[in-house]
């Protein structure tokens, strides 16, 4: 009678506990272990809180729905997130803070791109896996074997979808004269050698190539002398401040090119918000764009419908989220958190993410992505690959009214 | 020679610099008169660019217009501030160094409540005469650039004339020249103290919509400012208000003639060569300091 008692009260358990292990991988609130801790900093604050707010917010609503799904590994995952105050030796800090004092299990990637890559040669010294936007192409060169643009943001490659838009259209559709004003920063520097290739070409005189210090704190002689050396393409390589000084006083000025290509401060939600009509038809690129059809992209459009009233995801939002993909079916496909089998997971697997399928070379870099968009009516519409295009592109631009 | 592009740096040159006069004048006249550097200076100008912003935003403001609410609205702010935190320290043994470090406080404060109150987003003021401009013959005068202008124009006369003309401007001359014979002629050093740090801090709040005619603005954009604080005080002599308004016009000018005639990116290194050699040369300004 004893015996058979135990021996049920043993079974019993045994079922109980197999069967908690198996709910646990499915089910957050039965998830078993300590939660994955996802350590790193973001700019918080500084100039660059704008930006990473939604990449902040893109990565939490990855967390959120790998938590509701189970975990990763069964596990639940959490994020430690250092304010590095837009200050990349902060980056650096809180990532070996991170590694070294909180023992994170992995490091989230950071921004921009001069954070990361501050960050890349501290990830490979700890042998940590970093999947971020990379700080352009010269930081993908060092030789890292731990980081990887999943996807990236190469400055190098950021006019890229442009160009091949440009060269579909007849030589006397195209601009002739170019001005190009640049921030005199790594951002900013990085995209100088696809214009100055682009310009070469397709036959484009290369009037001005300026660089200047941030802040910017005047636009009007860079405007004056486009306007005056008759520039029918501005190339405006700058961040947001500097980026709407210089089309206000474009518009003041009545300075009307064929073209206007704004890189890096056009992609931010600011920019339709603040500046209304007048940021409209404004050419950039891109790796990442919330009217992709990979799947995810519609769920992640819902999403912010719902939760911040916008039409559809800010680009940044979707780095977020995607840099968390990559890294979780790293995670996923090693079967664990070691940091070796995970980056050799990730050099030797394809990665399926909202901005498409990657697979990292040596460098770990996916091939070449370029989206060409361009501002219409206050949406950032995508234009180049035309088998993605979401609208016909608004070409020469409309004179200011 | 590029007549049109000099002309036209220049007159945008200057209509920079009378914005960072009117944001440098207040900030010169707390360091002057009352020993104190005042580093959340800049900090409240961004406060009053943000007050333009909402205010145009909810009810159709003209950030001018909002002034009649700022200005009044930050001298009490300021009044508070000098009352419960300023007070206390002059009678600290290094009241500049004491000033500085609760100043950098006060900044920090205002910094976070402002990313609470209106998030780190940047902004823009977008007013119905944004893109408007003034054309004469080859010539474009921007009407904010000109706003702005005007703006500083009338801040820095009206604080002129109030220190020349006005029997409390005049306690607050004696008190920065003389601070004991003006106590022994019946003038209350605290009660002065606390009107011209008033003063001070709402002309930054003029001088803050001054720059957000010409610049976007966000919650951590005071640090920015700051520099250019240091620049027009140091040009211009601590507590000369006269000597502050020439001085943000001097780098106005050079800033924008720089920018005619240099390579982009000296300017900035020209600029603060140009605050280096002066702090050589003249470490007083280039002005004789006086309010």
């Amino acid at each position: 009678m004893k015996k058979g008692f135990f021996r049920t009260v043993f079974f019993l358990t045994l079922v109980g506990l197999s069967f908690s292990l198996v709910i646990g991988q499915q089910n957050p609130i039965l998830a078993s272990g300590k939660p994955i801790v996802i350590g790193g900093s973001l700019p918080q604050t500084g100039k660059f809180a704008e930006t990473a707010k939604w990449i902040e917010k893109g990565m939490r609503f990855w967390a959120e729905e790998i938590n509701a799904k189970g975990g990763l590994l069964g596990r639940k995952v959490v994020f430690k997130i250092y304010d590095d105050e837009s200050s990349a030796g902060k980056a650096v800090t809180f990532a070996e803070k991170a590694i070294t004092v909180d023992k994170v299990d992995l490091l989230f990637g950071g921004y921009p791109g001069t954070a990361a890559r501050a960050v890349m040669p501290a990830a490979e010294k700890h042998k940590f896996v970093y999947v971020s936007m990379g700080g352009h192409m010269k930081s993908f060169e060092q030789g890292y074997t731990y980081s990887f643009g999943g996807p990236p943001l190469m400055g190098e490659w950021w006019y890229e979808g442009f160009y091949q838009w440009l060269k579909s259209l007849s030589a006397n559709q195209r601009p002739k004269r170019a001005a190009v004003y640049t921030m005199n920063n790594p951002i900013g520097t990085s995209l100088i050698d696809s214009i100055n290739r682009m310009t070469r070409d397709l036959g484009i005189e290369l009037v001005i190539n300026e660089k200047y210090n941030l802040p910017l704190p005047d636009a009007t002689p860079l405007i004056v002398k486009a306007k005056q050396m008759s520039c029918d393409i501005l190339f405006a390589n700058g961040f947001f401040a500097d980026g709407v000084m210089t089309i206000r006083t474009a518009k003041a000025l009545a300075y009307n090119p064929k073209a206007i290509v704004q890189g890096v401060g056009s992609v931010i939600p600011a920019w339709i918000k603040e500046l209304g009509k007048d940021g409209d038809y404004v050419f950039s690129g891109t790796s990442l764009h919330n009217k992709l059809r990979y799947p995810g992209n519609d769920t992640l459009n819902a999403y912010v419908k719902e939760k911040y009233n916008l039409p559809a995801y800010p680009v940044y939002f979707g780095f977020g989220y995607a840099w968390m993909q990559t890294l979780s079916q790293g995670v996923e496909g090693a079967k664990s958190l070691d940091q070796t089998k995970i980056r050799d997971w990730l050099k030797s697997h394809t990665v399926h993410t909202i901005c498409g399928s990657m697979s990292f070379d040596e460098r770990g870099l996916p091939s070449p992505i370029n989206f060409c968009t361009q501002l219409i009516n206050g949406k950032v519409e995508l234009i180049w690959p035309k088998e993605i295009r979401t609208a016909e592109p608004v070409y020469p631009k409309p004179r200011w009214k | 020679m590029n007549t049109v592009l000099i002309i036209q740096s220049l007159i945008s040159g200057i209509m920079m610099g009378s914005v960072y006069a009117l944001l440098g004048v207040g900030f010169s006249l707390t360091w002057g008169v009352m020993k104190v550097i005042h580093i959340s200076h800049a900090a409240f100008g961004l406060l009053g660019a943000f007050l333009a912003y909402s205010l145009l935003q909810f009810w159709g403001m003209d950030p001018i217009l909002s002034l009649i609410v700022s200005v009044p609205l930050l001298f009490f702010l300021a009044c508070l501030i000098y009352h419960f935190l300023i007070r206390p320290i002059t009678q600290a043994k290094e009241v500049i160094v004491a000033s500085m470090i609760l100043t950098f406080g006060i900044a920090i404060i205002l910094e976070n409540l402002m990313l609470l109150i209106w998030s780190p987003d940047p902004r823009l003021l977008t007013i119905s005469y944004t893109s408007k401009v003034l054309v004469l013959g080859t010539l474009y005068f921007q009407y904010p650039r000109m706003a702005g202008f005007l703006l500083s124009a009338v801040g820095v006369l009206v604080i002129h004339f109030f220190l020349k003309k006005t029997y409390t401007g005049k306690a607050v001359r004696a008190a920065w020249q003389q601070p004991e014979a003006a106590q022994l002629y019946g003038v209350n050093l605290s009660r002065i103290s606390m009107i011209t740090f008033g003063l001070a801090v709402s002309s930054a709040g003029a001088g803050g919509v001054g720059m957000a005619f010409l610049y976007s603005f966000e919650p951590h954009t005071h640090n920015l400012w700051l520099i250019y604080l240091f620049l027009v005080v140091i040009v211009g002599g601590v507590g000369n208000v006269l000597g502050a308004a020439l001085a943000g016009l001097i780098i106005g000018v050079i800033t924008g003639l720089s920018l005619a005639f240099l390579p982009y990116q000296w300017v900035n290194l020209l600029t603060f060569g140009l605050l280096m050699v002066i702090l050589v040369i003249r470490p007083h300004g280039l002005f004789k300091g006086e309010v």
